[in-house]
C-alpha cells in the first residue's frame, strides 16, 4: 500500500473526465444535432445516400463504435501513464466481489 | 406439411440442441455461476454474450419492419439502441464493476445503505424485465406462427413454455455461453437474407453500401405514387418525438438490468471497457444492416408484388394471411394489388421477406431459427433479472435471510416460470408492435435506473431518500404518460408512447437532486465509496487520501 499525492489522483480522475467531455460532444453532434437539422440536409448526397438518412443509418452508429475503442485505447494508456498494473487490478477484482 | 416446414423445423430443432447441450454441459451448480457466470468471461466472447443478450426480438424481427414502415423516422430506433452504449460503456459499467456487486437492486440497496431503495430498485427491475418480456414472447408467437401456420396467439404460447423451461435451467453460466453461439446463429441468420438480396437487387454483394441508390430510387417510386419520400424525414411524428424517442432508447440502454448485470461477469474496470466496445460491434453488424434489410423489403414489396393480380399472387402470401399480421383488401375492386391496398404489419417483414424474394426453403428456415435465438436468448437474460430481484433481493435479503442456496435457487425458477406465464398472457394479445412494447421497457429503465445509476456514481451527495422518490417518481410520470398518450391521446410537442422516457427522466433528475439537498447527506463512508470509483481498482480512496495497491503490504 502506498500513497497517493492527492494531486496525482485528482490528475487522472481529471484527465479522464477532459476525454470523456469530448467523446460525448462528438457523440451529441453526430446523433442529436444531425436529427435537428435533418431537414436541410435532405439535399446532400453522400455515397448515394441522401445525407441525413446516411448519418441516421450508418454514419451515426459507426461514429459510435469508433468512440468506443478510442475510449477503451486512451483508457488503456492513461492507466499505463499513471503505473496501474492490469494484472494486480485482476487480482484486486476477483476478490472484489461481495455474495451477501 | 411441405418441405419449408420441415426444412425450418429441422434448422430450428438443430440450433436448440446446440444451445441445451452447451446449457447442459455448463449446468449451474452454485448461485454465484447461476448469476454471473464466475466472472471469467474474456472481453470479446463477453461482448457477444451482451450482442445476444441485448439483440432481442425486437433488434431481429421488428426493426427492419419498423424503419420500413416509417422510413427515416425509423432510425430513431438504430441511433437511440447504439448510441446508448456509450452511456454505458463510459459512465456506469466500469464504475458499477468496481462497486461489485451482483445485480442493480444491490449495488443500489448498498450504494445508499438502504433496504427500501433496494427493494424499489428490484420492483423496478422485475417490471422492466416484465414488459420487455412481453415483447419477446410477442416475437416468438409470429415465428412459431408462421411456422405451423397457425394463428399467433397460439404461436405465442407455445413460446411461453420454450423459454420458461429454457431459463429456468439454463442459468447464467449456461448462458453466457449459449448466448455466443446465439449470437453467432442469428447474426449469420439475419446477414444471409440481406447479402442475398443486394446481390438480387444491386448485384453488389455488400449490402451497407449499395441499398443508398435503392433508397434514392424508392424516392422517385414515392413521388410517383403521390405519397411522401421513404426517406423524408419527420412524415409519421415531429421532430420532437424523434429526439424524446432517441433519447429514451439511449439512457434505457444504459439502465436496463439484465444488460448492466453482464458487466459484472468480467474481472475488471479495463475488461468493461473492452466489452462494451466488443459488444457495439457485434451489434452493430445487425444495426447496419437492418436499415439495408428494410429498403430491399419495400423495394421488393413495391416492384415485385404491388400492381400484380391478387389472384396470383404467390403462396406465402396466404400463409402469412394466416397468422394474421398480413392483409390484403382489393379497395378498388380492380383485381390488382396496389402498394397503398396491402397492410403489412412491421414484426412479419423480416420473416416474411425472405420468402417474398424467393430466397429458398434453407435461408427461410435459417431466419426462422435466428428469429428464435434472439427472442429466447434475450428472454432468458430477462428472466434471469426477474428471478435474481426476486429470489436474491427481495426472498433472501428481505423476507427469508436463512434460505439456503437449494430454496433460493428454487425460488428463483419458480419466479420465472410465473413471469413467463404472466407475460404470456398479455402477449396473447399484444399491445403493440414488438419495437414498441420494447420502448416502454426502456422509457421505464429511462425514468428509474438511468438516474439513479448515473447520480449513485457519479455524485456522492445523493442519498437515499432522494433516489427512492427519483425512482417513484420516474416511474409514475413515466407510465402515466404511456397510457395517456396511448389510450387517452395526450402529448407534448407530439411525443408519443415511445418517446415517454424524456418524462421520466427529467422527472427523476429533478427529484433526485431537490431531495437529496434538502434531506441529509449520506454518511462520509458512503461519500468516500463513491470517490473510490474514480480510479482503477488498484487505486482506493479511504479517508481523504488516495492509496496504490501495489502489493507491498498485506492489507488491501
Amino acid at each position: 500500500m502506498k500513497k497517493v499525492d492527492q494531486k496525482v489522483a485528482d490528475a487522472y480522475f481529471r484527465e479522464k473526465n477532459r476525454y470523456m467531455l469530448v467523446y460525448f460532444a462528438i457523440w451529441f453532434l453526430v446523433s442529436y444535432v444531425v436529427v435537428a437539422f435533418a431537414d436541410s440536409l435532405t439535399e446532400i448526397q453522400f455515397l448515394g445516400f441522401p445525407f441525413h438518412y446516411f448519418m441516421g443509418a450508418i454514419g451515426a452508429l459507426f461514429t459510435f463504435i469508433v468512440l468506443l475503442f478510442v475510449n477503451a485505447i486512451v483508457g488503456d494508456k492513461i492507466d499505463k501513464k499513471y503505473g496501474i498494473d492490469d494484472e494486480r487490478n485482476k487480482e484486486i477484482g476477483a476478490k472484489n466481489m461481495i455474495d451477501h | 406439411m411441405d418441405s419449408q416446414f420441415l426444412v425450418s423445423l429441422v434448422i430450428i430443432l438443430s440450433t436448440f440442441a446446440l444451445y441445451i447441450w452447451i446449457a447442459v454441459f455448463n449446468t449451474a451448480k452454485q448461485t454465484s455461476d447461476f448469476y454471473v457466470a464466475g466472472r471469467g468471461v474474456p472481453p470479446i466472447f463477453n461482448g457477444m454474450a451482451i450482442g445476444a443478450d441485448w439483440m432481442s426480438a425486437a433488434s431481429f424481427i421488428g426493426m427492419a419492419g419498423t424503419i420500413m414502415l416509417l422510413g427515416y423516422d425509423g432510425l430513431a430506433y438504430i441511433m437511440g439502441w447504439t448510441g446508448g452504449y456509450l452511456f454505458l460503456t463510459i459512465l456506469l459499467a466500469p464504475q458499477l464493476r468496481k462497486f461489485g456487486r451482483f445485480t442493480v437492486p444491490e449495488f443500489i440497496g448498498d450504494r445508499f445503505n438502504s433496504k427500501a431503495a433496494l427493494i424499489i430498485a428490484a420492483i423496478c427491475t422485475i417490471i422492466i424485465s416484465f414488459t420487455y418480456s412481453i415483447g419477446q414472447l410477442s416475437g416468438s408467437g409470429v415465428v412459431i406462427g408462421r411456422l405451423f401456420e397457425i394463428d399467433a396467439k397460439i404461436g405465442t404460447m407455445i413460446g411461453v413454455v420454450l423459454i420458461a423451461f429454457y431459463a429456468a435451467f439454463g442459468g447464467m453460466k449456461g448462458i453466457t455461453w449459449t448466448q455466443v453461439a446465439q449470437y453467432i446463429i442469428l447474426i449469420i441468420a439475419y446477414l444471409v437474407p440481406v447479402i442475398f438480396m443486394s446481390l438480387q437487387l444491386t448485384s453488389n454483394p455488400l449490402p451497407w453500401i449499395s441499398y443508398g441508390e435503392i433508397v434514392t430510387k424508392m424516392g422517385e417510386l414515392d413521388r410517383e405514387l403521390g405519397i411522401s419520400e421513404y426517406f423524408a424525414p419527420f412524415t409519421n411524428g415531429t421532430k420532437w418525438q424523434f429526439l424524446a424517442l432517441m433519447f429514451t432508447l439511449m439512457c434505457g440502454t444504459a439502465g436496463l438490468p439484465h444488460v448492466i448485470v453482464r458487466f459484472y461477469t468480467v474481472g475488471t474496470m479495463k475488461a468493461a471497457r473492452w466489452s462494451g466496445a466488443w459488444a457495439l460491434v457485434f451489434i452493430g453488424l445487425l444495426y447496419f444492416s437492418a436499415p439495408a434489410y428494410a429498403a430491399f423489403a419495400r423495394f421488393i414489396l413495391m416492384t415485385e408484388i404491388a400492381g400484380k393480380k391478387i389472384a396470383e399472387l404467390p403462396a406465402w402470401t396466404q400463409s402469412w394471411i394466416d397468422t394474421g399480421k398480413l392483409g390484403i383488401v382489393d379497395t378498388n375492386g380492380d383485381g390488382i394489388l396496389q402498394w397503398l391496398e396491402l397492410k403489412i404489419a412491421n414484426d412479419i417483414v423480416v420473416m416474411a421477406t425472405p420468402e417474398i424474394a424467393n430466397l429458398g426453403v434453407f435461408v427461410i428456415g435459417l431466419v426462422a431459427a435466428g428469429a428464435m435465438a434472439a427472442a429466447l436468448s434475450t428472454a432468458g437474460g430477462l428472466m434471469i433479472s426477474i428471478s435474481s430481484s426476486f429470489a436474491h433481493d427481495i426472498y433472501y435479503r428481505i423476507i427469508n435471510p436463512q434460505a439456503s442456496e437449494q430454496k433460493r435457487l428454487l425460488v428463483g425458477r419458480i419466479s420465472i416460470v410465473v413471469a413467463t406465464l404472466l407475460a404470456g398472457i398479455i402477449a396473447l394479445n399484444p399491445p403493440g408492435a414488438i419495437t414498441q412494447i420494447v420502448a416502454w421497457a426502456f422509457a421505464l429503465a429511462t425514468g428509474t435506473f438511468f438516474p439513479a445509476l448515473v447520480l449513485g456514481v457519479w455524485w456522492k451527495r445523493a442519498n437515499a431518500k432522494g433516489t427512492m422518490a427519483g425512482m417513484l417518481v420516474g416511474l409514475t410520470v413515466t407510465l402515466v404518460y404511456i397510457f395517456s398518450a396511448k389510450y387517452g391521446g395526450f402529448t407534448i410537442l407530439g411525443i408519443i408512447d415511445t418517446g415517454a422516457g424524456i418524462f421520466g427522466a427529467i422527472a427523476a433528475f429533478a427529484t433526485n437532486i431537490i431531495v437529496s439537498l434538502s434531506t441529509r447527506p449520506p454518511s462520509q463512508e458512503l461519500q468516500d465509496a463513491v470517490i473510490n470509483l474514480r480510479y482503477p481498482e488498484q487505486m482506493t480512496y479511504k479517508d481523504g487520501e488516495v492509496y496504490l495497491n501495489d502489493g507491498s503490504s498485506k492489507d488491501q
